[in-house]
């Protein structure tokens, strides 16, 4: 039998509005939405038609010594500029750097759309949950389906003085067949999703991006309500904490090369260490940027982004947080 | 002939497209490596938009081959089709906005690829919803809304299969697995969109012999789930064709019509006109909605033009003659094979 040989590097598409590796683009415009969270719309410079995305999708920005990913906000249609919010975290990273370095006129270099958190073509009804910055992924949700003519029940959770885009969904929120909740507390949010998920159409699929612990009691309260996991669907900022893992060895397959893993250091640091380069990104298993082929070798996975199916397979890795079992050896197909 | 009708209005470049002279083997997708002598099915996959010498020619440059003289010809052909058979064309609920996404991207990479004949015009009265598009071979010319389906008639997905020669399949990705969604298809081999349409991949190779057995469709199936959004892939695929003749529409719902195609050309030992069908299947990641396309253009030459070529002849007849039982009968041959592969070799 044939081997499968996909080579790297097919062929790129003629028309430049499908372009999305890294390029600049420059800030168009520049609004403070809150005391801590301002919007920053991007267009080409040459004034062309950007790639098309999915709602949900995002743009990884570089921003100072960082890339971080950003949500879009936009509905993904043939857009003429990115909007993306962006929200000071005060702990001097690529968000704060944007905050105080970028200003309209600006060129930022970013990358993508890329898109984790899609919605369901055949949906017929959506039940979409923010909660603080997380409504910006489900404002582009909103919009795609307010455009499309579809229906949703949005639920907003957020802080009083925080509320980034509320008036954005109040606007879609007046089309017939969109519903807004907006509410401030803790338990208001439990209460509404609780009353939410028990009262949907056939055919719905739910979205949330918001906190952890939010994200948590959405799928609690979805699976106590009966919903299958599969019309569950949501995106993290950030994945839990990670334990320091155990020691254990890799060996490159192309080179024979065996490299040891200590504890607390990641696979990719070490590949990279040696080496051997591997594209990486949120360095928390969140995003799969880093997913690495494997020959052989007992895994230990501990991302978010592959499946169960995936996962049992055992064929591949995310080389940032999963590891090999404690003293083994990992064969990885580099 | 509706070509001559056509050419009052031709522009000089679209007269001299349609004018070229007619050669079937010039253009066709050899469908096997120079030193392929065993034919199995793999996930033969390799980058869209690079040109291949052949031993009559080249092919592949663009994604679409619009197909030189004949163009018209299959494009009236197509649309006769879709005319007297809408189950052609199928779009499961929730698809509407992939035919957008789809219709798009080969419009402009039509323009792009072949732009003394297509041409489409972007942000039209500053609206960058708003197209234009002219296609100067078929005399095509509609301005459209982005995502408004009574903006263009028969709506985005049939209006452009009213305008390519190659069939157009669009699979999603649902609960880890992927489905075919979508099709508008009038030149199936032996299959019915109307009946595929809304199958998983398995379901739908289910009746290829090995393929699934030997983890090939689970391996296309990951190919496809992992399609690159920047990237563009082609494969080839090939059989005999069902009719002994150049008709394209060997469906299902056309079986009564070729049926017994074969087996007059069979009693009367008809082999040099036989057909080698050949599939080119490009797949692209639309960016709106992530779909990915499986459209297929279909192309075919009869034995006595690929004997012609004697390399080709040799190398059809070797593996002709080994293909297993299974897969000889599967692809329709496997009971008169041993009268063709004598007959290319003399």
């Amino acid at each position: 039998m044939t081997a499968v040989a996909v080579e790297r590097g097919g062929s790129r598409h003629l028309h430049p509005a499908y372009e999305t590796a890294a390029r600049h683009l420059r800030v168009v415009r520049v609004v403070h939405l809150t005391e801590t969270i301002t919007h920053f719309d991007l267009a080409d410079p040459g004034g062309g038609i950007l790639a098309a995305y999915q709602p949900g999708s995002h743009l990884i920005v570089s921003a100072g010594e960082k890339r971080n990913a950003y949500s879009l906000v936009g509905d993904g249609l043939n857009p003429t500029t990115y909007g993306i919010s962006v929200m000071r975290r005060g702990d001097g990273g690529g968000s704060d750097w944007l905050h105080d370095n970028v200003t309209a006129e600006d060129l930022l270099e970013v990358e993508g759309p890329r898109s984790m958190f899609a919605p369901i073509l055949g949906q017929r009804h959506a039940l979409l949950v923010a909660g603080g910055i997380g409504v910006t992924p489900v404002l582009s949700h909103a919009r795609a389906i307010s455009r499309a003519g579809g229906t949703a029940d949005v639920i907003y959770s957020y802080r009083p003085g925080h509320a980034a885009h509320l008036e954005d969904l109040e606007v879609l929120a007046e089309q017939p067949g969109i519903t807004l909740f907006a509410v401030t507390t803790v338990d208001e949010t439990l209460a509404l999703l609780t009353d939410r998920f028990a009262d949907q159409p056939l055919g719905t699929h739910a979205y949330a991006c918001g906190p952890m612990a939010m994200l948590e009691s959405y799928q609690q309260l979805a699976a106590t309500a009966g919903w299958p996991k599969a019309r569950v669907h949501l995106e993290r900022f950030a994945a839990p904490e990670q334990d320091p893992g155990s020691p254990f060895t890799a060996t490159v397959a192309s080179t024979g090369q065996t490299i040891d893993v200590p504890s607390g250091v990641s696979l990719l640091q070490r590949l990279v260490d040696h080496g051997v380069p591997v594209p990486s990104l949120c360095r928390q298993g969140v995003c799969g940027e880093c997913r690495i082929p494997v020959r052989s070798g007992d895994i230990v996975h501990r991302d978010l982004v592959l499946s169960d199916e995936d996962k049992s397979r055992g064929d591949a890795m995310l080389c940032c947080v999963s590891r090999g079992s404690e003293g083994s050896n990992i064969e990885v197909e580099l | 002939m509706t070509v001559e009708t056509r050419s009052t209005q031709l522009t000089p470049a679209a007269a001299a497209y349609l004018s070229q002279p007619v050669d079937h083997c010039a253009t066709l997708p050899w469908p096997f490596p120079d030193d392929l002598a065993e034919f199995r099915y793999s996930v033969n996959v390799d980058p869209a938009m690079v040109s291949r010498p052949t031993a009559a020619g080249e092919w592949g440059r663009t994604i679409v081959d619009l197909g030189g003289a004949e163009y018209v010809e299959i494009m009236d052909d197509r649309r006769r089709i879709l005319d007297q058979d809408p189950d052609r064309v199928k779009l499961r609920p929730g698809m509407e906005l992939a035919a957008w996404d789809l219709l798009l991207y080969y419009f402009r990479d039509l323009d792009r690829s072949y732009p003394e004949l297509m041409h489409l015009t972007e942000g039209v009265d500053g609206d960058p919803l708003r197209f234009h598009w002219r296609n100067d071979l078929l005399g095509t010319d509609q301005v459209f809304v982005l995502g408004e389906w009574d903006s263009i008639p028969y709506g985005p997905f049939e209006f452009l299969a009213r305008e390519v020669p190659d069939d157009l399949l669009l699979v999603t990705e649902r609960d880890g697995r992927l489905y075919f969604d979508a099709g508008a298809v009038t030149f199936a081999a032996a299959w019915s969109v109307s009946f595929d349409v809304g199958m998983d991949m398995y379901e739908i190779h289910n009746p290829v012999p090995r393929l699934t057995n030997e983890g090939i469709t689970a391996r296309a199936e990951q190919f496809l789930m992992r399609l690159p959004a920047d990237k563009v892939y082609r494969r080839v695929n090939w059989t005999l064709s069902g009719s002994g003749s150049r008709k394209l529409d060997v469906s299902l719902e056309e079986l009564p019509e070729w049926g017994t195609d074969i087996p007059a050309l069979v009693r009367d030992g008809r082999w040099g006109e036989l057909q080698l069908r050949i599939e080119v299947e490009h797949f692209i990641r639309l960016p709106m909605t992530g779909t990915v396309t499986f459209n297929i253009r279909t192309h075919m030459a009869s034995l006595a033009e690929i004997k012609a070529f004697p390399v080709w002849a040799r190398q059809l007849a070797t593996v002709i003659e080994e293909l297993p039982e299974e897969l000889a009968t599967y692809k329709g041959f496997g009971d008169y094979r041993h009268h063709v592969v004598p007959w290319l070799r003399t």
